[in-house]
């Protein structure tokens, strides 16, 4: 029998998984339409006026089937904008914290003693911090913006993939695989980036899809506070503004935002499960 | 006052709003209140109220919050009153005989206090085995004396500091000695017999007359100070309509008629349309009409709405939550509301809402052009139906109705909504079509309304190429940074302390510049010669005239984008009459009748 990559292994069994193949047409499409919207193919212009402020939904337009804001904006373009807020706060911040956490967490795992204390000692101390107190005054030190939002999100949100790793890499560097590199002068740099790290990737690649929701979700709680996104549609500012909207009747900012919100947040908390059952070598 | 810039949901822009709730009220509320039964039902005619903040106390000299000065005003009387209905407001006499004689040069006032006028029966008055003893000029002498008293620690002692010749140094020795000595003759402040008051001012104002009518400036008899003590925040025994008969300032005072109070009459003229309206009807009648009054106090608006809506309280504001429920969309009175036969009630309110450039500022506060192009682009009528409920009226200078100056007929030309007009002034400004003009800074609060209202402005500048970079801060941060001058562009809104169109032009005049109250920073030579020349005048056409000559100046030169005055929505039920909206006259509910 041929022998299969662990990554062609995890596609066969991904695809026959069918809630993880639907949780991958999801994520595939909010990504398309995030690109189309960033490159102006969709959905443009969205600050301009379509009808009367408030109008209900309608199917006239595509422009109006979530109805209209304040200003008498498509509520449907804002959803789309929204789309490629998320997604660009949830790549750039999982991105810029992923390396981070598989940083810290292999060399305080396989160097252990000192620093393994201090890796410890500071993760542990940043993660004393409650989570929101600290976005909040990063973004004050920012400022506000899209740039603050990525690096806000991405430098808070590498201590459970750091743990995770360490532990991985406690338990790997005694490993014969690992013994048998460093009797053939394998050097440190080596042994942790070409020998252990491919053999705990699946922990990388589950973290990223966990960190994207929880990136998604604080972009949305901070944009709720008014710490967010600025000047552009978010779902948090469009969840924000049906605060005060809902007692006069007008619902549908509110559904639009929390209808996009809740299918990419469940996509990927499904592919997420799903990629670990696949990836995961012991459950095989 | 300032108002919390815009977002006019949370602090005091409820200046309107809580005016009107006050004229709320409860009758028999659930449990717990069942004690007060019988006590209401002595007087069947009873007016009930509601109040949206608990009531302090019941101490004039500490009743600083509106809520506190409205039930203070039942039972305790100055010696000046706001007439109830006429506009623009105009004081009256009220304890005084008549309004005061003024001197020549305008530093001496001489008050003739009314006669036969009795303090309310109280236990207090010992020597009188509590029978309430005549009001006399003294009781003024003693009474504001005990505001500038240090260990009073009035929150009112402001509307006479540095004011009369001789109380602040009355006062420094006080402070110096440790007690008071209200025996020591005081030069400004003087009782020249029992029924003459003699006031010497520092330097002349036009303004003094309002603060005596401010509810600190109240007599209490030094009986009861001396009897109650720090209790007095619990009794009330003034010369007022009503006294007290239950006082639990967490959840409702209850009043009822003074049976000793003096004649008064119902006024017999107002403003136009009010006989109209039916609010004559009751002229030259004694006044009050109700026999008692019960306040109590909703601190969430929504169960005295919900109390209005169930026929237990009189009046009502209208929660901006139900305002769909009470109000259609062509700004009346819902049907459901109409056949029940609840009135509704708009009143301007005396307040002005305003972008302030920040006249300290390179950019904008140098280009005459550019800020009056930036003012022509904004659609006032819009962003007054969407953030406002429509609640408001173009403002087209400082100056609101309400107030000598304003001008119902006067249009400014840089208010008016004309992107083609804006365009031409950018043009003239330097910056065709936005070019070569920086990005400019608008400074909010990062609560929703406000961030709503800079979108609405960053999109009308952006039709003019002009483009808008929104900075929300906190409110703290906000006030900071517009007392150190920072910043270029802010919203503000100021609600009157009195109806004198001066404390409107004092927000631009030069001396009060940041961290004063000129927030614009704005600075005119003519202006302030204008300004400083009405101080010494009193209310007259030729100081109306000084006040529009001003209020041309600023047009001009457009240190504010102007926005509005709102408006105030009010309900009652149909059998309150004789109600009509007030910003400043916190007794008027002994104006009011039941007609069940």
């Amino acid at each position: 029998m041929k022998s299969r990559s662990l990554l062609g292994d995890a596609w066969t069994r991904l695809k026959r998984d069918r809630f993880a193949i639907f949780a991958f047409t999801v994520v595939f499409a909010y990504t398309f339409i995030a690109l189309s919207a960033k490159l102006g193919w969709i959905a443009t212009p969205w600050d301009q006026s379509v009808g009367a402020a408030y109008a209900p939904p309608s199917f006239h337009s595509l422009q109006t089937v979530f109805g209209t804001d304040i200003f008498g904006r498509s509520v449907f373009y804002k959803v789309i904008h929204g789309t490629r807020i998320a997604m660009s706060v949830g790549l750039v911040s999982a991105l810029i914290s992923v390396p981070i956490g598989i940083f810290f967490g292999a060399i305080a795992g396989y160097f252990g003693g000192r620093t393994d204390d201090l890796v410890v000692w500071f993760y542990t101390t940043l993660s004393s911090i409650p989570n929101i107190m600290l976005l909040i005054a990063i973004t004050f030190v920012l400022g506000k913006g899209m740039a603050a939002i990525y690096f806000a999100l991405g430098i808070t949100a590498w201590v459970g993939l750091a743990r995770v790793i360490r532990g991985e890499f406690i338990k790997h560097k005694t490993r014969d695989y690992v013994v048998a590199a460093t009797s053939l002068g394998a050097s440190h740099f080596s042994r942790i980036f070409k020998h252990i790290l491919p053999n705990v990737s699946h922990f990388v690649i589950i973290n990223f899809s966990i960190q994207f929701v929880s990136a998604i979700k604080s972009e949305v709680i901070l944009s709720f506070l008014g710490l967010g996104v600025q000047g552009q549609p978010s779902w948090g500012v469009m969840i924000d503004d049906a605060k005060l909207e809902l007692s006069r009747g007008v619902w549908w900012q509110l559904a639009g935002a929390t209808t996009a919100m809740f299918a990419i947040v469940l996509a990927l908390n499904l592919l997420g499960d799903s990629l670990r059952d696949a990836l995961d070598p012991k459950i095989k | 006052m300032i108002l919390s810039s815009f977002s006019r949901s949370g602090g005091k822009p409820f200046l309107s709003y809580k005016t009107i709730v006050i004229t709320g009220m409860c009758a028999v509320l659930g449990l717990g209140l069942s004690g007060c039964f019988s006590k209401e039902k002595q007087f069947k005619n009873t007016l009930r109220l509601a109040t949206p903040a608990k009531i302090k106390g019941l101490d004039p000299a500490h009743s600083d919050d509106m809520y506190s000065g409205i039930e203070v005003s039942r039972a305790y009387e100055g010696l000046l009153q706001y007439h109830y209905l006429k506009r623009p407001y105009e004081l009256e006499a009220n304890l005084a005989e008549s309004m005061p004689t003024i001197s020549k040069d305008g530093k001496t006032y001489t008050f003739k206090i009314r006669k036969g006028v009795l303090f309310q029966d109280d236990p207090c008055f010992k020597t009188t085995e509590g029978k309430g003893r005549e009001l006399n000029a003294s009781d003024f002498v003693y009474s504001w004396k005990r505001l500038a008293d240090p260990k009073t620690v009035s929150t009112g002692w402001w509307i006479l500091d540095g004011k009369l010749v001789g109380l602040n140094a009355w006062r420094d020795e006080a402070s110096k000695s440790g007690a008071a000595d209200y025996t020591q003759d005081v030069e400004g402040l003087r009782a020249l017999d029992a029924y003459t008051l003699q006031l010497k001012l520092v330097s002349p104002s036009a303004q003094i007359l309002y603060n005596i009518a401010q509810q600190f400036a109240f007599a209490v008899p030094h009986e009861a100070v001396e009897f109650y003590g720090k209790e007095l925040l619990n009794h009330a025994v003034g010369t007022g309509p009503f006294q007290l008969v239950e006082f639990n300032g967490a959840s409702k005072v209850i009043w009822k008629k003074n049976p000793t109070f003096r004649q008064q009459l119902y006024p017999s003229e107002g403003a136009s349309g009010d006989r109209e309206a039916g609010l004559l009807v009751n002229a030259g009648q004694p006044i009050p009409f109700v026999d008692g009054i019960v306040t109590t106090v909703f601190e969430e608006s929504q169960p005295a709405w919900l109390n209005f809506l169930a026929q237990k309280l009189d009046a009502s504001a209208i929660p901006k939550d139900n305002f769909n429920q009470a109000i259609s969309e062509s700004k009346g009175l819902v049907e459901e509301l109409k056949a029940k036969g609840i009135v509704l009630h708009k009143a301007p309110t005396l307040d002005v809402t305003h972008q302030t450039f920040n006249m300290a500022d390179p950019v904008v506060g140098r280009n005459k052009y550019l800020r009056q192009a930036l003012s022509m682009s904004i659609d006032r009528a819009q962003i007054i139906e969407l953030f406002h409920n429509g609640r408001g009226i173009s403002a087209q200078t400082p100056i609101p109705p309400g107030v000598s100056g304003y001008d119902e007929a006067y249009k400014n030309p840089y208010v008016q909504y004309d992107v083609a007009k804006a365009k031409e002034l950018l043009v003239k400004a330097g910056f065709p079509g936005g070019k070569g003009l920086p990005e400019l800074e608008y400074s909010t609060m990062a609560d929703t309304t406000s961030r709503q209202m800079s979108d609405a402005l960053a999109k009308s500048f952006d039709v003019l190429g002009v483009k808008l970079k929104v900075n929300s801060y906190s409110w703290p941060e906000f006030q900071r940074n517009i007392r150190e001058k920072k910043g270029q562009i802010w919203g503000m809104a100021w609600g009157a302390d009195y109806p004198d169109a001066e404390n409107f032009l004092q927000l631009l005049y030069s001396k009060n510049s940041s961290p004063g109250p000129n927030d614009a920073n704005y600075s005119n030579a003519e202006f302030d010669r204008l300004y400083e020349k009405s101080l010494t005048l009193m209310e007259s056409p030729a100081r109306t005239i000084l006040y529009k000559k001003m209020a041309q100046l600023i047009v001009e030169d457009c240190p504010w984008i102007f926005e509005m005055h709102r408006l105030s929505f009010g309900l009652t039920q149909p059998w309150l009459k004789n109600y009509k909206p007030h910003d400043f006259d916190h007794a008027r509910a002994k104006y009011y009748r039941l007609s069940k």
